[in-house]
Parts: C-alpha cells; structure tokens; sequence
C-alpha cells in the first residue's frame, strides 16, 4: 500500500514540528491510514526506546556548575 | 502542567537579574540532555562529566557578558555548545571507548520506572546499553542528526542550518539512522528484550492519535 503521507512528515510530527493546522491534517490521515498509523507507532515507540538512552550527570557536577555561577556572579 | 513552568527564556531573564535559583532550574531542566549528547559521543563518562561543565560554564560567561543572543532558543544553544565540545574533545582522541555499566548508582540513576523489580531493571538497562552501543556504530551525519534532534532539542530545520545541509537531508539522515538502529537491533537478538522492543505498535499508537 502506498503511504498518504511521506516519512518525513510524519518525522516532523512525533517531533511537534508541524503547525497545529498541519498537525490535525497529520491526525486526519492517520486515522484513516492504518499503514501509515504504524510506521507513526514506530516512531513513537523508537522516540520512546531513545529516551530510556538518556542518561543523567552525577550530582556533584551539576554542584560544581552551580558553585561556579555563584563565584562568577563574585568576579563579575 | 508545562504551561505554570517559566519559560527557558524567564528564567534567563531572572538569572541575568541576580536570581542564581533559576539557572539552578535551567541546569536541572537541559543537563540531562546535553549529557546523553556528549556521552554518546566521547563514551567516557568522566571525559563527559567535565565536558558538561565545561559547556554550562561557556554558557555561564556567555549570558553573564550579554552575549547571549534572546532571539535564539535556549535548549538548542546548549546542545550545540555540547556537541561541538564533545566532538572537539573526540576529534582530539580525549577518551577511552569505554562506558561503564555496572556502577550500580548511576544504572539507577539512567532509569525512569523505579518500580520494576532487579531483574527488569537488569534486563532493561542491557537493552538501552545495547542500544547505546549501537548508537555509536551510526555513521557520523546519521548519529549527528539523532543526537541534536532527540537529545539536543533541535528542529530538523536548525540542524539543517548547523549541518550546512538542506531540510530533506536532516530528515532523510534521521529517517535511516532510525532504519539503521532497527535493522541493528534486530540482527544483535541475543540482547532483544520483548517487553522494551524498539518498535512494537499498538498502545503508543491509540495514546498519540487520541492527543
């Protein structure tokens, strides 16, 4: 079945990047375009997996960060 | 409830005005980000650690000269400044390709459900190591593209500026990249987890279309 849609599209959408106006037309389609719906779940599923990747700093070095605004805010 | 949260640029504001709190919200809000970015890059974690201070003290004197430019976003600011030290520091071969992950603190510490029991959170943490390390096997402008996309906040269209590339381009190289890490953690099954798979359907799908 040919997508409605091309992927790059459908990129920008699960990354709000489309006007709210092209959003919906975006939405309108899915919902009739069960292929075109998930390749969307896909991407949402990827976006998902990619998310858990993220890691956090140690706490010190936010600390360290934070310590050295305060002493600039000194120097300046 | 994001709408009751100052903006990036209210708290900039503040910041700039006295209030050391509100960097302190700042940091907490993009440090996440700009750390998986570096990571992901240098693969080190102590080589990271420094290069995120490095980047928020290089924003620290840019905001607190007055050269901070308002008409950009702050999120993708951040994120480019890391980038492009963490891929200096790469570039100048400042790392050991190692990423530990068996440091119990920080393993939880990279979780975001705490009620799952040892064995999922074990089970969960191979698949987004595996997944980091694949990650890595990207080629460059495909790598490139997801990390400033996913984890730098930027819009397809100022990675495109950065990149010195067209739109369709940024959008074509994050489409195979994606393409490139199914097809890889495909064939790696051995570290495949059926409940964290990359691109199962059907509840995600109801969730976002009902939005």
């Amino acid at each position: 079945m040919i997508q409605t849609l091309p992927y790059s599209t459908l990129l920008q959408y699960v990354y709000n990047e489309l006007p709210l106006e092209r959003q919906r037309e975006v939405e309108e389609v899915l919902q009739h375009d069960p292929e075109l719906a998930s390749t969307c779940a896909d991407l949402l599923l990827a976006q998902r997996a990619l998310d858990g990747v993220r890691c956090e700093p140690r706490t010190q070095t936010s600390e360290v960060i934070l310590r050295y605004s305060r002493t600039f805010l000194v120097n300046y | 409830m994001d709408h009751l949260q100052p903006s990036d640029s209210a708290l900039i504001s503040l910041y700039l005005a006295g209030q050391e709190s509100a960097f302190a919200i700042l940091l907490e809000r993009h440090r996440s980000r700009a750390y998986t970015t570096i990571l992901l890059i240098v693969r080190d974690e102590d080589v990271a650690e420094d290069l995120l201070q490095d980047t928020f003290i290089k924003a620290i004197h840019t905001l607190k000269s007055g050269r901070y430019n308002e008409e950009g976003k702050f999120a993708p600011w951040i994120c480019r400044i890391a980038h492009n030290l963490a891929i200096d520091s790469f570039r100048r071969g400042k790392r050991v390709p190692h990423v530990s992950l068996t440091d119990n603190d920080r393993l939880a510490n990279t979780l975001t459900i705490a009620d799952d029991g040892p064995d999922d959170i074990l089970a969960r943490e191979e698949t987004h190591a595996r997944l980091r390390a694949l990650i890595q096997e990207l080629p460059a402008a495909q790598k490139e593209v997801l990390l400033m996309r996913h984890y730098g906040d930027m819009s397809f269209q100022e990675i495109a500026d950065a990149t010195g590339v067209s739109i369709n381009t940024a959008l074509g190289r994050m489409r195979y990249a994606l393409i490139n890490l199914r097809k890889k953690m495909t064939t790696n099954s051995v570290y495949y987890d059926s409940n964290l798979t990359l691109f199962d359907t059907a509840p995600v799908r109801v969730q976002r279309i009902a939005s």
